[in-house]
């Protein structure tokens, strides 16, 4: 589905991907972990077209087209949606009028017509139960005055409402309680299709009990250090960051 | 101290024959006074009587802009004034609606509106006899040099929803004076729509005086013009009134809006409220200027003022000052204005979802805007207003 390679990537002079090299196939679930600073949400923002960002080598082929030259809306409209660590609160516009245009502006990019009044109802109301949502979150302003769990919850009700191909969570983790993210996992658990695919960025592995990955990858310096299985997470848990920076010190 | 000379009233005294006393009163003091010179504080950032010694044409006539097909469609009173002439053969005035044209009364004593009650053509009074449909003024303004003047009473228990659109064509000035009388307990809204042709001229003055639980409101919405002054001046000359100013600049090009507002707070127990908005693109220039005056008597005072804006440019400017004068102690005030630029991380979190820049950015700036509109009466207006606003954002 998507194809990194030697992904290098620099904000303001400072490099911080250094190649970046990541297969994700459709079904398959992803986690990137690694340490504070590691550029393991540069990597999520780079893939999604944020332009604060310089790539400065490498390529990234999603679905078969070289996406690095596309603007974020261009990503979007083919399918790649990042869930954020620190959704924007936007005042003044309401998640559904949002949501509604975003949709339409996607439809729209496929051929397709828009959704209609009576049917958008229809799939938010859906969507809702999933990541138990509530109506009146969604008439009010885009995340003003939103608790962090339902600021993470309305990333993962937009995800549902937009259907992606890819799906980047990145840190969707930090600051839920128990509870939020059990609600926000099972959100995800329930949209993955053997058509999707899911990049969860993420520091601890708590997060990998409710969504388990298929391979983990550990960022460290700009570079994916080590991969395994889903063990990986949990050694990394038991042993800590200090473990693989100490790997690779002494690889050097 | 030396009076300057003034190229500008040398040029007008030529044309002044009125025989009226108020207007020839008007005019000595005017000269006695001047117009604003460029160290006037008043006139610091809108340097209109150099602008005007240099544009300033008396005596042509425009084509006029205004077409009866683009009056407003809601129930009403229609009410067309060209060039300061009530034309009640264009006009449709529903019952209960007085309107008459007559001679020029005193006005305010600044130099603006001075100039209005010396070239006043006539005075058109606008009352109310029972609670109406909206009143729509029509000022069809195509000749160089016009001084509209309309004043409004509302007695006492009486409401009036008022609604203003002028046509200015371009090269004219326009100096339009309007005030407000309004009894206990009436309530007035004044809104209107400033899309002005991009070569004219407009100085516009505003002034509501209030009398016992009455409220007031404006509602000014600024899209265009060469250059456009708007004094507003409220007194709450009583206990328990309510004054709000509520308005948006949208500006681009090389227009420069300049909104002067004061709030008078006379008498204790009232409460003021004002809400500026203004989004400035290319080379735009807004001035805002909030005065909130409480007197000594002025207890239990609310006044709480706002001015936000956005650049869109680096070419455009603003110059926003808040200026509060507060002589008694047991008041609540407040004021606060902000400048900056359009937030890029909500930009890119739409963008990331599908929306296209433009949109985010028209998705962004029309919710900053609509604070600014929520509180206008009349829903056509509101919609005019509105897709104005899409318009110059998409």
């Amino acid at each position: 589905m998507i194809s990194i390679k030697n992904l290098h990537a620099s904000i303001e002079d400072k490099q911080i991907l250094k190649g970046i090299n990541l297969e994700v196939k459709a079904g398959e679930v992803h986690a990137i972990m690694g340490p504070n600073g590691s550029g393991k949400s540069t990597l999520a923002s780079v893939l999604a077209g944020n332009e604060d960002y310089d790539v400065t080598e490498g390529e990234v082929v999603f679905q078969g087209d070289d996406i690095l030259e596309l603007s974020a809306e261009e990503r979007a409209r083919l399918g790649i949606f990042l869930a954020f660590q620190y959704p924007v609160e936007i005042p003044g516009v309401t998640t559904t009028n949002f949501l509604k245009t975003a949709l339409n502006q996607i439809r729209e990019s496929r051929g397709e017509k828009p959704l209609d009044a009576v049917n958008f109802l229809k799939t938010m109301k859906e969507k809702m139960k999933l990541v138990e949502i509530d109506q009146a979150l969604l008439s009010r302003s885009l995340n003003e005055g939103f608790s962090g769990g339902e600021k993470k919850r309305n990333e993962i009700f937009q995800m549902a409402m937009l259907e992606p191909k890819l799906s980047i969570l990145d840190e969707t983790d930090s600051g839920l309680d128990i509870d939020a993210l059990r609600i926000v996992a099972n959100g995800v658990n329930t949209l993955k299709s053997a058509d999707n695919a899911t990049i969860v960025v993420t520091h601890y592995q708590r997060l990998l009990d409710y969504i388990v990955p298929d391979f983990v990858h550990v960022v460290y310096n700009g570079k994916i250090v080590k991969s395994g299985d889903k063990n990986l997470a949990l050694e990394l848990e038991e042993k800590g960051y200090d473990w693989i920076k100490g790997e690779v010190a002494e690889a050097v | 101290m030396i009076k300057e000379e003034s190229i500008l009233l040398d040029k007008l005294k030529g044309t002044f024959k009125s025989q009226s006393g108020v207007q020839q009163e008007a005019w000595k003091m005017l000269e006695d006074i001047g117009l604003p010179t460029k160290k006037s504080e008043a006139y610091k950032f809108t340097q209109i009587t150099s602008v005007l010694e240099k544009k300033l044409n008396l005596d042509f006539e425009r084509e006029s802009e205004f077409d009866k097909a683009n009056q407003y469609k809601t129930e009403g009173s229609h009410l067309v004034i060209r060039n300061g002439v009530f034309s009640n053969a264009e006009s449709t005035i529903e019952e209960g609606v007085i309107v008459e044209s007559r001679d020029v009364t005193e006005g305010k004593h600044d130099p603006f509106s001075l100039l209005n009650t010396a070239f006043s053509s006539e005075e058109i009074s606008i009352g109310v006899e029972k609670i109406t449909a909206p009143i729509f003024i029509y000022h069809i303004n195509s000749s160089g040099f016009t001084n509209p003047r309309v004043k409004v009473s509302a007695d006492k228990n009486q409401e009036i929803d008022l609604v203003e659109k002028s046509y200015n064509s371009e090269g004219t000035f326009t100096n339009a004076y309007i005030s407000f009388d309004m009894g206990a307990n009436a309530k007035v809204t004044y809104s209107k729509i400033q899309a002005y042709n991009e070569s004219s001229f407009a100085h516009e003055t505003i002034f509501a005086q209030q009398k016992r639980d009455s409220r007031f409101s404006t509602n000014i919405f600024t899209f265009s013009g060469a250059l456009v002054r708007n004094n507003i001046t409220i007194n709450l000359d009583d206990e328990n009134c309510e004054g709000y100013m509520n308005g948006l600049y949208l500006l681009d090009g090389n227009s420069h809006v300049d909104n002067n507002t004061s709030v008078d707070h006379i008498k204790p127990n009232s409460y003021s409220n004002e809400l500026y908005k203004g989004i400035l693109d290319e080379k735009s220039t807004g001035v805002f200027n909030g005065k909130i005056y409480v007197r000594p008597v002025a207890q239990k005072t609310n006044a709480f003022q706002s001015n936000n804006n956005i650049l869109l440019s680096d070419n455009a400017t603003i110059h926003t000052k808040p200026q509060l004068e507060i002589w008694a102690d047991d008041v609540k005030c407040s004021h606060g204005c902000t400048s900056g630029q359009l937030d890029e991380d909500a930009i890119f979190y739409l963008r990331s979802r599908g929306i296209s820049e433009k949109n985010a950015k028209a998705m962004i700036l029309t919710a900053f805007a609509s604070e600014a509109i929520a509180h206008v009466p009349v829903q056509e207006l509101k919609d005019e207003v509105s897709s104005l606003i899409e318009q110059k954002l998409l």
